[in-house]
């Protein structure tokens, strides 16, 4: 079964400049976060190597790299998966990420889908309504009904 | 962000859809584990092992009734779970805040 994160997005821009400021210009928009690092040290700056085999690093003030994933799909200006790994999850342990550069008026819809402990590819995913702003659309699938159903029976965890 | 080794051995854990079906079901209650074999459709032999690894990876819990020592019970623990949930949680914030910093990004060309 699937399971996912989807968040999506409108950004005021073309999708050829959004895929272009995404991949090459992520260094600079990026937004390191201790709380969510790839490591345990200060966080780095990212950068992809562009094309489909390349990576997706992190690269710390030291000059060290990190490698979050490899790039599985480079389709400019309308798709991009990559592989996402943080330094504690184990080796056998892999997540993918899926972004997608919809033309949307004169702008673009980017959506970021985040496959979990699967790989199965989405079906397809409908988006119902439209905010300017980011929403988040949950989708009720087995892990979030289970966890929904979980929260009825325990304290949230600290 | 807390340390993964627990959430890793959940997610490898659910990487198998048996066992996957397996937590489904133990989300209605605990359940003998011939029951759970019949309801999932698998052979005993797989039955077994879909159950080890549920345990090994701290996902469930086995009883045994004080009356029959050979009846096996399967329980759904829920703090991996709940590790799980966390991560999930934060992983959608954080790229709904990655989105917002991308939009800023290009809202400030020209």
């Amino acid at each position: 079964m699937p399971s996912r994160i989807l968040v999506a997005m409108r950004v005021p821009a073309s999708p050829d400049r959004a895929f272009a400021a995404f991949t090459g210009e992520i260094g600079a928009w990026w937004r390191g976060n201790r709380l969510f690092g790839f490591t345990p040290r200060e966080p780095g700056v990212l950068s992809f190597e562009p094309g489909a085999g390349g990576r997706l690093i992190e690269t710390r003030a030291g000059g060290k790299v990190f490698e979050i994933g490899k790039v599985k799909v480079w389709e400019p200006p309308e798709r991009l998966v990559f592989g996402w790994r943080q330094a504690s999850f184990a080796p056998d342990v892999a997540t993918e990420v899926e972004i997608r550069f919809e033309p949307f008026g004169a702008e673009t819809r980017v959506t970021v889908e985040h496959r979990g402990w699967d790989a199965v590819p989405a079906d397809n995913v409908a988006l119902h309504g439209f905010p300017l702003v980011v929403f988040l659309q949950r989708h009720a699938e087995w892990w979030r009904v289970l966890l929904d159903s979980l929260k009825t029976s325990m304290p949230p965890s600290s | 962000m807390k340390p993964a080794s627990g959430l890793d051995a959940t997610l490898a854990a659910l990487a198998d859809p048996n066992r996957r079906r397996v937590v489904d079901l133990l989300r209605g209650g605990a359940r003998p584990a011939g029951d759970i074999a019949r309801a999932v459709g698998v052979p005993p032999p797989a039955m077994s092992r879909a159950l080890r690894a549920l345990k090994d990876a701290g996902l469930v819990v086995e009883h045994h009734p004080p009356h029959d020592s050979r009846l096996r019970i399967y329980e759904l623990r829920t703090g991996p779970i709940g590790e799980l949930r966390d991560w999930l949680a934060e992983t959608e914030t954080m790229w709904s805040e990655q989105l917002v910093a991308f939009r800023e990004h290009l809202a400030k060309e020209p």
